[in-house]
């Protein structure tokens, strides 16, 4: 018995150094330990023996088993790292071809500018107003200290259809609205598209602004500065220079014209900045006291700023776009880039 | 505005270098838009004298000179036959660079050395037109560059100006500014009028029957006079700031309004009937030719100036035909007046005529700057036209306006502008600008505004001349002090925003089209003529018939730009606009402006590569996108209706989109006739969503569940039903038993063919079951599975296959 349990480990130990894979691992742990295994079948033998040598026979089969049982496991181990260690050895891909992309889509440059300057100016605690684009004349002009006939209303070529409207030519009109609606403080700034007979390589007869008014008591033209300043830095990167000059609107007074530095060159001047080292980017001013009295608020009790930009102007400064109709010919080409 | 460097030192004394200056000007808000160098680079260009002038030996027309330039002979070919032997001439010597990047190099001309060239006036962008070369005065030093010893090298300065600076328009009014910021004072030229002979009463009447339209009219009487060419330096002078010379009167009255900014007309004496000025409005149906040959219709509101028996003006703007001064004019009634602006405007623009003239009246003469320009023009006739004048003006000005005073407050202006100026720094400020100031109680002032300064009628015009001429570069960035406030974007803008950023991740570019659309567009899109979207809000002045009406959908631009883009062969288009529409409200006066939101589909549904075949997109795909939308709005209960199609898409194959019997929308494949209007050539799918209803269908997310622990049992479907049947039927169906088991149902498959009887689809339908509190058995699934097929079998008309 003893000897044929030993021929059997041999046979068994023999098995299991030929086997190259699982499945044929497998085979031999059925061989030796399945239920109608060899080692299975000597064990269920034992009966057959002497009560007296029972106990140690089952001992030594069982010591046989063990051992079979755990280099099986062993190998198996073995066996299996080897087949990984080949299969990964074999299996190879060209990284270098082009993933399966899903197309990305974009916003139109005017929407990311739209965006940015209103969280610029979210953080400021301005909030977005919005307003009709088909205007009334007093909106749009009368409120805004446009008389009828005066010489200011030819800055701002209109467009009028039926019913004595017009397409507001400034988004300025919103900021009547406000005013209109809320006692100060006011803080809004209003994105929107404007409208104005004109139309050539640098003006669109549709094109977008962004208004901003502030009015609370004590504002001043130092705090007009200080916010645009803070903009434009933001906009433009840190300590891009800012530059006030006089200028005219109705709306406004004293009303000035906001430079930055140019941002192609730096302030050296090139052909962006024809020169002159600036780009003019915004108008702005402290709020007319005549719009105060339009819109019943106290002149004397109340003072504040109101600003605009040119939405494509920021963009094309801000893209390095050369003609503002690409901005409207949306080619998709073009639009991709974005 | 063109004003020259030169010039405005003739009024102000100033020590800054053209750039300089430019700073200056556009820092006190009179914008330098362009600088140009008179002479400029053209040094090579030298006084020079003929000391021979021989026959070219080998042509007929051409001369061979010998020039002096002060250095050497040289030999010089000259084309030009008005100059003889010792003339002076300017010599563009080899090197000079004329107008026109125009070099002078040595060269051979018809066998002969020349040196150089002669020039014209012409040649130097002195004159538009000359017949012959310069011949210049005799004193020149040869050798001097030739602009220099004429005192033509100069620094024109283009001034943007803004319309309230009506004072500006002429050299004086910009030289006031100067000498405001310089702390200088203005030379005003000073005129003295030889005055002879009779006096201008026995010889001019004026008579305002409008004083409301014309204040103020002066006259003077010039009898005498030569007309002739002006003299070079009135040319030079006018040329520069681009005036065209005529005639030495006509120059005259050019050269004052320029520099002192009042338009002057002259009348030829004799056609003003009776020496009789009447200043009155224009009968209605009046026609008037002014001297460009235009023959004008008047209407009531317009201002003439009239003789005894017919119009000779229309005030402030041109002259007439029948009162202009021709080559044989001797006497002449010279007119200085002030006119209403509005008036001057009203005309100008019904009659499309802006002039010199109109521009300055309308945006306000200065009414004490009448006499003087009057006064400065007649001296100038005196001394250039030989004119005689008679002794006085004949200057009517029924109700003389008294000086605005204004009181200024320093405090407010120091507290508006965040500065803190001294009152006597302000005081200061103001004198230089030749206001005066008188200081009242409590620290105020009150301030008397010149009379050229119209637009100072406020004390806040006063805040901002202080802030102006301190410097807008002195006032200091400070952030205002203020209360805080939070106001969230609100759900309105927040989902304008997510809404694109949905349609950005579905892979689609957004465009910007313009509001404005073909007044056809409706029919190009086969809407009915009662279809609201025909009732388009239209332009009265439109650029262009493409750019006529508001647009009602966002449709024609989308086509516009797929056609546009196909045509540059980008034919797989992924767009999406997302911007208002206009719609007339009935009843109402303005209109309803929604946001809608559209996308476009053409070409394949993802590009064609090495791992990918191409895939046509169709509407499934364009279906998905809104879908997906919705999904991420929590926008539930949408129905998909075939019902009353839109005439743009192809019947079969487009639908309403509804919520609770709103249509929220449509979808489909565009119609090819439709697209053949817009000369495209393949399928396109579209989508139009109306975004207002959008926000306010737009739910909460749903309760969240937790996911089942236990395993889940599939089941697949085949049913047979007719065409006609609408698949979501199916699912609703199944959907609508509530089961509790029922974790999912999905259509998986769909057939129509051969393997089917005709009239009938297959489709497959997969159901999940699953339970939250067990591992369902076999027999479980398989009960409620029955249930599931027994209802759809027994409520629609299908079968299992």
């Amino acid at each position: 018995m003893r000897e044929q349990l030993e021929q059997m480990r041999q046979s068994a130990l023999c098995a299991i150094a030929a086997a190259t894979n699982e499945d044929a691992l497998n085979e031999v742990r059925v061989r030796y330990l399945g239920r109608k295994g060899e080692l299975t079948a000597l064990m269920k033998g034992l009966g057959a023996l002497p009560p007296d040598e029972r106990p140690v026979v089952g001992q030594l089969v069982n010591t046989v088993k063990d051992e079979v049982e755990s280099v099986i496991e062993q190998t198996m181990v073995r066996v299996r790292e080897e087949a990984t260690a080949k299969r990964l050895a074999t299996e190879r891909i060209d990284v270098t071809l082009p993933g399966r992309i899903h197309r990305q889509g974009s916003k139109h440059p005017v929407t990311l500018v739209i965006e940015e300057v209103s969280e610029i100016f979210a953080g400021l605690g301005f909030s977005v107003a919005e307003g009709p684009e088909i205007e009334h004349d007093w909106y749009n002009f009368e409120a805004l200290n446009f008389p009828p006939e005066h010489p200011a209303r030819d800055m701002q070529d209109t467009f009028f259809v039926e019913n004595e409207l017009l397409l507001r030519t400034h988004t300025s009109p919103v900021q009547i609205r406000t005013m209109l609606k809320q006692k100060p403080p006011v803080r809004i700034i209003a994105p929107g598209t404007v409208y104005r007979c004109d139309s050539d390589a640098t003006h669109s007869p549709m094109f977008h602004q962004i208004e901003g008014l502030m009015v609370d008591k004590k504002v001043s033209f130092a705090d007009l500065k200080g916010v645009l300043t803070t903009f434009t830095n933001q906009l433009f990167g840190q300590k891009t220079g800012v530059r006030l000059r006089p200028s005219f609107f109705p709306f406004t007074e004293p009303s000035a014209e906001v430079d930055i530095a140019c941002v192609i060159c730096g302030g050296s001047g090139c052909r962006v900045c024809k020169q002159t080292g600036w780009l003019e980017i915004l108008g702005a001013g402290m709020v007319d006291p005549e719009v105060f009295k339009h819109v019943g608020y106290d002149p004397e009790a109340f003072s504040g700023f109101a600003f605009g930009m040119g939405v494509e102007r920021i963009a094309m400064l801000k893209y390095g776009i050369s003609d503002m109709r690409l901005l409207f010919e949306n080619d998709v080409r073009f639009l991709q880039q974005f | 505005m063109k004003v020259t460097y030169n010039w405005l030192k003739e009024f102000v004394d100033f020590d800054l270098s053209p750039a300089d200056l430019s700073d200056l000007l556009t820092m006190l808000g009179l914008e330098v838009e362009g600088v140009e160098q008179l002479g400029g680079g053209m040094d090579e260009v030298v006084v020079a004298r003929v000391l021979e002038k021989n026959q070219h030996p080998n042509a007929d027309k051409l001369s061979l000179c010998k020039i002096d330039n002060g250095k050497e002979i040289l030999s010089v070919v000259c084309g030009a036959q008005n100059f003889k032997q010792g003339d002076v001439v300017a010599l563009a010597q080899i090197g000079a660079v004329l107008p026109g990047d125009f070099k002078i190099k040595r060269s051979k001309i018809r066998g002969e050395e020349s040196c150089g060239m002669l020039c014209s006036e012409k040649e130097l962008a002195l004159a538009d037109e000359s017949d012959g070369i310069m011949v210049l005065p005799e004193n020149l030093i040869l050798g001097t560059p030739f602009f220099e010893a004429m005192g033509l090298k100069d620094t024109i300065f283009e001034i943007g100006l803004t319309p309230n600076r009506a004072d500006c328009l002429s050299v004086v009014g910009i030289a006031r500014e100067i000498a405001a910021k310089l702390g200088k004072r203005v030379r005003y030229p000073s005129v003295v009028v030889p005055e002879y002979g009779e006096p201008v009463d026995s010889k001019v009447s004026v008579v305002i029957q409008d004083p409301a339209g014309c204040p103020r009219y002066a006259a003077r009487f010039i009898s005498g006079c030569k007309i002739a060419p002006s003299p070079a330096w009135l040319v030079n002078r006018l040329n520069a700031v681009g005036v065209r010379s005529i005639n030495n009167v006509v120059d005259i009255t050019n050269l004052v309004m320029i520099e002192l900014g009042h338009p002057l007309h002259a009348f030829d004496y004799t056609q003003v009937a009776g020496g009789r000025i009447i200043v009155r409005r224009a009968g209605d149906g009046e026609s008037f030719r002014t001297l460009d040959g235009q023959e004008r219709q008047l209407a009531a509101t317009d201002l003439m100036i009239c003789d005894r028996d017919r119009a000779v003006a229309l005030a402030g703007i041109m002259g007439g035909e029948n009162s202009e001064i021709l080559d044989t004019t001797t006497d002449i009634l010279l007119e200085s007046a002030f006119f209403d602006p509005p008036t001057i405007r009203r005309t100008g623009k019904r009659l499309g005529l802006h002039t010199e003239s109109s521009h300055r009246f309308e945006r306000g003469a200065d009414l004490e700057m009448v006499p003087l320009a009057l006064d400065r023009a007649a001296s100038l006739m005196a001394q250039l036209a030989g004119g005689c004048v008679a002794t006085g003006r004949a200057d009517t000005f029924p109700t003389p306006k008294t000086p605005v005073s204004i009181t200024f407050r320093p405090e407010r202006a120091n507290a508006l502008l965040g500065l803190s100026l001294s009152a006597d720094r302000m005081a200061e400020l103001f004198r230089n600008l030749e206001f005066q100031v008188q200081p009242v109680a409590n620290g105020s002032f009150l301030v008397t505004i010149p009379s050229y300064r119209i637009d100072i009628e406020r004390e806040i015009d006063l805040v901002e001349e202080i802030c102006r001429l301190n410097g807008f570069d002195q006032v200091a960035a400070t952030m205002p002090i203020a209360q805080v406030i939070s106001d969230r974007p609100s759900l309105h803008q927040r989902l304008q925003r997510s809404v694109r950023d949905h349609f950005v991740a579905e892979g689609m570019h957004e465009i910007v089209s313009f509001s404005f659309i073909a007044s056809g567009a409706a029919e190009r899109l086969k809407l009915k003529e009662d279809d609201p979207r025909s009732n388009s809000i239209r332009l009265c002045n439109p650029l262009a018939a493409e750019q006529a009406v508001m647009r009602t959908t966002l449709l024609p631009g989308l086509l516009e730009t797929a056609s546009r883009n196909m045509n540059f062969r980008s034919l797989d288009l992924r767009l999406f606009e997302m911007r208002r529409v206009y719609l007339p409200v009935p009843g109402q006066e303005m209109p309803h402006e929604p946001i809608f939101c559209a996308g476009l589909i053409a070409g394949v549904r993802e590009q064609e590569s090495w791992c990918r075949q191409a895939v046509e997109a169709d509407f499934y795909d364009t279906k998905g996108i809104v879908e997906n939308l919705f999904e991420q709005l929590h926008i539930r209960g949408v129905v998909w209706s075939s019902d009353a199609p839109e005439p743009f898409y192809h019947p079969g194959k487009c639908c309403r989109i509804l919520v609770g019997g709103v249509t929220i929308g449509t979808i489909g494949e565009i119609h090819p006739d439709v697209l053949k209007n817009y000369d495209i050539e393949r399928s396109v799918y579209y989508f139009e969503l109306n975004f207002e209803e959008l926000v306010r269908l737009a739910g909460n997310r749903k309760v969240i569940v937790p996911p089942s622990r236990f395993p889940d049992s599939v089941r697949d479907l085949a049913l047979l039903a007719p065409l006609e049947l609408a698949s979501s039927q199916l699912v609703d169906c199944v959907k609508g038993l509530r089961l509790k088991e029922l974790e999912e149902v999905a259509i998986f498959d769909l057939y129509q063919g051969d393997r089917v009887p005709d009239g009938h689809k297959s489709i497959a339908l997969r159901l999940r079951y699953r339970s939250s509190d067990r591992t369902m058995t076999d027999d479980e699934v398989q009960l409620v599975h029955t249930k599931v097929v027994a209802v759809l079998t027994g409520k629609l008309n299908v079968t299992v296959r």
